[in-house]
């Protein structure tokens, strides 16, 4: 028999056994679909905005009142509730109903007029990041645009041009630049990783199970005879339709994200594609070798299931890995989404000349290699089927 | 007599359900694919997120200086704020182009340009000063630590410049101070002090594991029960009406049994062996956790019928902890998201039990204040055991009609071939 027939047998029985189970598509093609959608929609917003704060009106005068609804009418923030107990804003806040509270302290009123600078105080909820930090900010525009105000109008009636006022408002301010993400959408930040490392999961416990169901049901004979005995002819040609599926999938994961959805790249979407390959690849021979350690369905599915997910955290895109332990860092090198958001940030964020991204993609090749290093393990298990079934 | 005869009767219910209870507690602790996710997977998983996330707080982003205006004015600006924990002032560099380079680099993650009419500007009476910082966004967590701490520093250096200049035109300080700000203000980030990820984090994902090592366990063993044909919606010798619920409260009381352990665990020992905010009081956690563990267990049971092999449940689902995580509303807040998703969401026991966890533990509400979440984990409980107990006894119809058909055809086939046998012989 010749290579290529036998790798023509096994490609024939794999894909019968492909369309036969609804598992194999809809495990891949479904999820993806489904993690695509829910996460392009989720965060639809982009920017957080408008998070709602209480405020908390000690004073109960005219002008404590005037304040609350000016810093309601700043529309920075959304003032939910308006209450003259801490207590209830507190409640509030544990409940999860505001990320923020404002305390307009007692005789606020009478210390504004006596020109006493009465304080006004915060406070903000570190339990939820997002949340704290985003009202946070709001309640500080609101209080600056409100005292802003008040210069404004004593500055006006001295006379003042506007442009004068407005630069003795704000004698400095901030330029800020947010390089390859100018809206600082969180969507373009965490759906541009997220999605790949969803695909990168699914290829790699599909790669476990494609192989390792074979072991479980005492196939893999069947499978090697159908290559004429021939290892390598029998993983090329059960891999070939997988590779193509999943290959197709990342393409059309980029497509979705960087021109349906409109998410920016600096450098150049083709060199992106090909990091997605290689990463797709990567993740595939990771499969390989975890189902070739283990040769046991259940473990090697188990292990790759905490290897995967491990994989978000290790990757860096939310909590950087700078800030990592040591070993934890050199941990972070063994996981192929690593290597991809590097390539990802050089090329759709900082257009960084290709040479940057020579590194992490010769690693995603690396990973390639391990495929191989199990090859004669896994070969062993699949002709003597010497490890537990179950 | 009566009544001895009812106890009985109730005596040997309860032992049905004592015998499905003891074999699916036998199942768990035997079944060695199932040990490791409801064990290992559970106990292992907190120690690894500890040690991922074990520096609270993003210290020393490196960020290059492009410092055109060479002035005292900058070099104060700058020294303030490389004083910031959050800031490294790691390059010095003498143009933009230097600094983009870095950038591309990776070597820093920010860049401070100061033009050079920088002290100018602020000198002129009338004149505004502009700083220039751009932020690396591939972590939000380097454009938050970054900015957050410039702003601080301009406010303040805003507020001299401001004070100086109505000094200059003859205003008294106070004076002065109460034009630039009438009212001040001082902040308080309540519950978790530092501001830490992990912290942040930690706690969502406890409650994370909790739930999804649940779901992936029970859908193992019931893919296994199928896979080994053995009945899960019948008791030997009973009518299936009669067993589901006996079955459904047996198995889910030997789930619980092992998790409540593991909860207390989870949510009561590790907050305080890792140094996360832990002001809650530990009984109503616990108190928290019953209808948590109960509601996520049913839902577990209600998915794991569609399941049919060991793995495949796993294999399926895995993303779904993302979806999860995402769908509550831990880090995307839930007032942003689209209300389709904020309505699906609440069908997922993870949503409460997490937000509750949350509010209990980190920000030391009491079971009271979180009444509503403990109120609809307890709603999911009943709905999902009523779904549970249909569902399997659904399969179980299915099934038993199935298998009596499958009977039906065997017989009629060995008739007719009986049949065709007395013909053949009369004909003989």
């Amino acid at each position: 028999m010749k290579y290529f027939s036998k790798i023509h047998n096994v490609l024939k029985r794999e894909l019968r056994q492909m369309f036969c189970r609804p598992l194999y598509l809809f495990a891949s093609i479904g999820v993806m679909a489904l993690s695509t959608f829910f996460f392009l929609t989720l965060m639809s917003k982009g920017a957080a905005q408008q998070m709602p704060v209480a405020v908390v009106d000690h004073d109960q005068t005219s002008i404590s009142r005037r304040l609350t609804h000016e810093l309601a009418a700043t529309q920075a923030a959304d003032v939910m509730l308006i209450t003259s107990s801490f207590s209830e804003a507190r409640e509030a806040m544990q409940q999860g109903q505001v990320y923020g509270i404002i305390v307009i302290p007692e005789k606020f009123y009478a210390d504004l007029v006596a020109m006493h600078r009465p304080q006004l105080d915060f406070y903000v909820t570190n339990a939820y990041t997002v949340g704290g930090n985003t009202a946070y900010k709001q309640l500080l525009t609101m209080v600056n645009l409100t005292s802003g105000a008040f210069q404004r109008e004593v500055l006006r009636k001295k006379g003042m041009p506007d442009y004068v006022i407005m630069n003795r408002i704000q004698p400095v301010s901030i330029d800020a630049h947010m390089i390859g993400n100018p809206w600082s959408n969180y969507s373009i930040y965490l759906t541009s990783v997220i999605l790949p490392g969803i695909l990168g999961l699914i290829v790699l416990m599909l790669t476990i199970f494609a192989i390792g169901y074979e072991l479980k049901t005492q196939t893999s004979r069947e499978w090697l005879d159908a290559a004429g005995g021939n290892y390598t002819a029998a993983m090329i040609g059960k891999l070939i339709p997988y590779t193509i599926l999943f290959v197709v999938l990342g393409i059309g994961c980029s497509l979705i994200l960087f021109q349906f959805a409109g998410f920016p790249v600096k450098g150049s979407l083709p060199r992106l594609m090909g990091a997605m390959v290689l990463f797709v690849m990567a993740m595939e021979s990771m499969g390989i070798f975890l189902i070739g350690c283990l040769p046991t369905l259940r473990d090697a599915i188990s292990i790759g299931a905490l290897y995967g997910m491990l994989g978000f955290s290790l990757s860096g895109f939310t909590y950087p890995v700078m800030n990592m332990l040591p070993a934890v860092q050199a941990l972070s090198y063994l996981v192929p989404l690593r290597h991809y958001y590097l390539i990802y940030v050089n090329e759709a964020l900082m257009g960084a000349p290709v040479q940057n991204s020579l590194v992490p993609a010769a690693s995603l090749c690396a990973f390639m290699f391990l495929a191989m290093t199990t090859g004669m393990r896994l070969r062993g298990a699949l002709i003597h089927q010497n490890y537990p079934l179950k | 007599m009566k009544l001895t005869r009812f106890l009985y009767r109730q005596w040997l219910k309860v032992q049905e359900v004592w015998r499905v209870y003891t074999g699916e507690l036998r199942r768990i602790f035997t079944d060695p694919g199932v040990a490791v996710i409801f064990f290992l997977a559970t106990l292992a998983y907190p120690f690894i997120y500890k040690a991922i996330y074990w520096r609270e707080q993003i210290e020393d982003i490196p960020v290059a200086v492009v410092d055109l205006s060479r002035s005292p004015e900058s070099r104060d600006f700058l020294h303030k704020w490389g004083a910031a924990p959050d800031v490294k002032l790691a390059y010095n560099c003498t143009s933009m182009a230097e600094a983009e380079r870095l950038l591309r680099d990776q070597k820093v993650h920010g860049i401070i340009y100061f033009p050079s009419d920088y002290a100018a500007q602020l000198a002129n009476p009338v004149g505004k000063a502009h700083i220039s910082l751009y932020c690396d966004m591939s972590s939000f967590l380097y454009m938050k630590g970054l900015y957050l701490s410039c702003n601080q520093v301009m406010l303040e250096k805003m507020q001299n410049v401001q004070i100086d200049r109505y000094e200059q035109m003859g205003m008294d300080k106070e004076m002065a101070w109460v034009l630039v700000q009438d009212a001040p203000y001082s902040e308080t980030a309540l519950f978790n002090p530092v501001g830490g990820y992990g912290s942040f984090l930690i706690p969502a994902v406890l409650m994370l594991i909790l739930h999804q090592t649940l779901l992936f366990g029970i859908c193992m063993l019931g893919g296994t029960a199928r896979e080994e044909n053995r009945q899960l919606f019948r008791i030997e010798g009973r009518p299936r009406s009669y067993s589901v619920v006996r079955i459904i409260g047996g198995r889910s009381a030997a789930y619980f049994t092992v998790y409540y352990a593991l909860a207390c665990i989870l949510a009561l020992l590790l907050p305080r062996l890792f140094g996360l905010p832990h002001v809650g009081n530990p009984f109503d956690i616990m108190r928290f956790m019953v209808p948590y563990l109960l509601s996520t267990i049913f839902f577990s049971m209600c998915v794991s019928i569609f399941v049919r092999n060991r793995e495949s449940g796993m294999v399926l689902f895995i993303s779904s902890s993302l979806i999860f995580l995402f769908m509550a509303g831990i880090s995307w807040p839930k007032e942003l998201m689209p209300g389709s998703w904020v309505m699906l969401s609440h069908a997922i026991p993870y949503t409460w039990g997490a937000h509750g966890f949350i509010h209990i533990n980190t920000m030391g509400a009491s079971l009271w204040t979180t009444r509503e979440e403990y109120k609809v984990l307890w709603i999911l409980t009943a709905v999902y055991f009523a779904a549970a107990c249909l569902l399997l006894f659904i399969t179980g119809y299915i099934h038993e009609r199935e298998h009596e058909r499958s009977f039906h055809e065997r017989l009629n086939r060995k008739i007719t071939e009986i049949k065709h046998k007395i013909v053949h012989e009369n004909a003989v």
